[in-house]
């Protein structure tokens, strides 16, 4: 029969010819296997050095990776210090324009904004890994960065212990494992010692505040508000549903939060005072008491220096009952 | 300036036309984020290495989006025409109409369902335009005929419904889905698979050309409908039909581009100030000039904030306002 004729193209010990498709024997079919997998490993290694890898990313796509990223772009600001942090700082060939820590960062080539980079400055930074994270980026980046034959790894921080592994997980991926390893161990034996310094202390009402006008705050399934749970307060947005709720003033009010927290950046730093002459925010048991501190803006970012904005919490929220009733930054 | 409505004309003024559509095209491939010289644009474009990077930016990235622009561009254009003329009224377009409105609603039901139903988003906006229309259609008719004030009352209000749902879906919506719906409603071309492309092409083509076909008697409509049944037109089967395919072209485009305003109606004014109201001529006018506007709006958004984008929706209701005022006022005087 011509067509088993045609079939028969396995190793010199296959000389049985194949009789019908579906009749295989299992030994010819494992012999001819085992050859063409020997064939392709050593076209593969022979051709390509840095053999590709299958690997499924924290948000569940399937991603070919090379074994060791060159060119890396990063599109996050909070992986751009993940991958300083591992010394990886001189890979990356491009990051976003938000991408400002450490300052070397900001003299990289940048590929526009979290939300809308440009594909063609990607494409012609020639990079073999762009990196992103579904809590900034948007998924049809990663789909036409797909279609382009560009891997994109995604990562994911819905917590604390989200954004370690994220770490050591981005570590793995670009063979810098053992030294993603010693970072998060550091980063957690800091996370235990705040875990423990709180432990008995009593749980202060936080509220959080993303965005003031309306209130925005962060939900529960957020690494922020799992930052302020381990630093030892209670989000009172705890409940709330989504990931960046808003919540009326009169609620907030209701919920009566002991202390309020504001990311300290440069686009937004009002002065506390304000905020006693602001309608609805004046009524505030924590703005009469002078409780509103500013914590550093790294708590907006799932980076190693997202511990160092627990720590500051966790020193706001408990320094106070050491020393006295008033806090820090009041005016009094 | 009035353009005789022969086939000469028209032929002249599709190729004319037709060699701007180039030319601006061949203009939106040579600009982006990314500076290449001409010369590379060209061998990017014929080369025979498929994965350089200038190959990729130029056939993989800027191609097809230009080829989006050209089609949504045009659907959107001819669809305001057909609408403006049914309606007898100069501010019908697919937008006021609802019909994005609805698209958009489709849409944003699939991703807030998610699953395999997020996938099917394009299907769905798709669905919306349709049952959209075929609602705003039903209360626009009076005793079989299309009450033109009545339809457009009713597209009005239906849109401001479906924009009202949509603001309630968006609260409801994980921060993640919203993102990518916010760039969706501004209306955006940055997202383009070749199935999209390989589908919208013939469609709209074939939708276009069928609505051609009517091109005489939507000029005998704009006399009046009582006017166009004395002079031999079946008024309800011309508008029934015309209306459909119209729809069909914007649930088409909404359902790939998101809703982008001003479109379909600025370039029909635009081609009646060009070419007159034969719309023998108007509609292959608005259609290539549709396209010419939009892939000139899309440039912009990839190329004026670059390396970031802007949504092309923002770019065309920027531009769009200020333009229409100005034709209003020229008109006037």
């Amino acid at each position: 029969m011509a067509l088993g004729e045609k079939f028969e193209i396995g190793p010199p010990a296959g000389r049985e010819r194949f009789p019908r498709a579906g009749k295989i024997e299992l030994g010819t079919m494992r012999r001819v296997a085992l050859g063409a997998f020997a064939l392709g490993l050593i076209v593969f290694s022979s051709a390509t050095p840095l053999f590709p890898r299958i690997i499924t990313d924290q948000t569940g796509r399937r991603v070919d990776v090379p074994e060791n990223p060159k060119r890396i772009i990063s599109l996050a600001p909070s992986i751009t210090e993940t991958l300083y942090a591992l010394g990886l700082g001189d890979r990356i060939v491009g990051d976003t324009e938000y991408c400002d820590y450490p300052p070397e960062a900001r003299l990289k080539p940048h590929v526009g904004a979290l939300l809308n980079p440009s594909l063609e400055k990607i494409v012609a930074l020639k990079p073999d890994l762009v990196l992103g994270i579904a809590e900034a980026n948007r998924r049809e980046t990663a789909d036409q960065l797909d279609r382009l034959g560009v891997p994109l790894y995604g990562l994911t921080a819905h917590s604390v212990e989200e954004t370690l592994n994220s770490i050591e997980d981005l570590g793995k991926v670009l063979g810098r494992g053992a030294q993603a390893h010693e970072l998060v161990a550091g980063l957690r034996r800091r996370v235990d010692a705040v875990k423990q310094e709180v432990e008995h202390a009593p749980r202060p009402k936080v509220l959080f505040v993303v965005w003031y006008r309306p209130l925005i705050t962060a939900g529960p399934h957020t690494f922020i508000a799992d930052a302020i749970g381990i630093a030892g307060g209670i989000s009172i947005s705890d409940d709330l549903a989504g990931e960046w709720p808003r919540l009326s003033l009169e609620d907030a009010l209701h919920r009566d939060p002991d202390i309020i927290l504001f990311p300290k950046s440069e686009s937004f730093s009002p002065s506390l005072d304000e905020f006693q002459q602001l309608a609805g925010w004046k009524d505030f048991r924590a703005v009469k008491d002078h409780r509103m501190y500013f914590v550093p803006d790294t708590i907006n970012r799932p980076s190693p220096r997202l511990i160092d904005a627990m720590e500051e919490v966790a020193r706001v929220l408990h320094s106070e009952q050491k020393s006295t009733a008033r806090g820090p930054e009041s005016s009094r | 300036m009035i353009v005789k409505p022969t086939r000469r004309n028209v032929l002249g003024l599709m190729a004319v036309l037709g060699a701007s559509l180039v030319i601006v095209s061949a203009g939106a491939l040579a600009l982006g984020g990314v500076h290449l010289r001409l010369g590379e644009v060209w061998s990017g474009l014929l080369g025979a290495d498929l994965h350089s990077e200038v190959s990729i930016i130029v056939r993989q990235i800027r191609l097809p989006r230009i080829i989006l622009a050209a089609l949504v561009g045009a659907a959107l254009a001819v669809s305001g025409t057909v609408l403006q003329a049914l309606l007898r009224n100069p501010l019908a377009d697919p937008y006021v109409l609802g019909v994005s409105s609805g698209a958009a609603l489709g849409a944003i039901i699939a991703l807030w369902v998610g699953g395999r139903l997020a996938a099917a988003s394009p299907l769905m906006a798709f669905g919306g335009a349709l049952v959209t229309i075929a609602w705003v259609y039903l209360l626009g008719r009076r005793g079989g005929r299309l009450a033109s004030y009545t339809l457009l009352l009713a597209g009005v209000i239906t849109a401001s419904f479906l924009s009202a749902i949509i603001l309630f879906i968006l609260t409801l919506l994980s921060t993640r889905d919203v993102r990518g719906i916010a760039f969706w409603l501004m209306g955006d071309l940055s997202v383009v698979t070749d199935v999209q492309l390989r589908i919208l092409g013939p469609a709209v083509a074939l939708a276009i050309g069928a609505i051609y076909f009517f091109a005489k008697d939507l000029n005998v409509l704009l006399l009046g409908e009582q006017e166009a049944a004395y002079l031999g037109v079946n008024v309800a089967r011309v508008e029934a039909s015309t209306f459909l395919l119209a729809s069909f072209l914007t649930g088409m485009a909404v359902s790939v581009s998101g809703a982008i305003g001003y479109l379909g109606l600025l370039v029909p004014h635009l081609g009646r100030m060009i070419v007159g109201s034969d719309h023998r001529t108007l509609l292959p006018t608005a259609a290539l000039g549709g396209a010419i506007v939009l892939v000139i709006s899309d440039t912009l958004a990839r190329t004026i904030v670059s390396p970031a984008e802007l949504p092309v929706g923002a770019v065309t209701a920027l531009a769009g306002a200020p333009v229409f005022i100005y034709l209003l006022r020229r008109a006037a005087g």
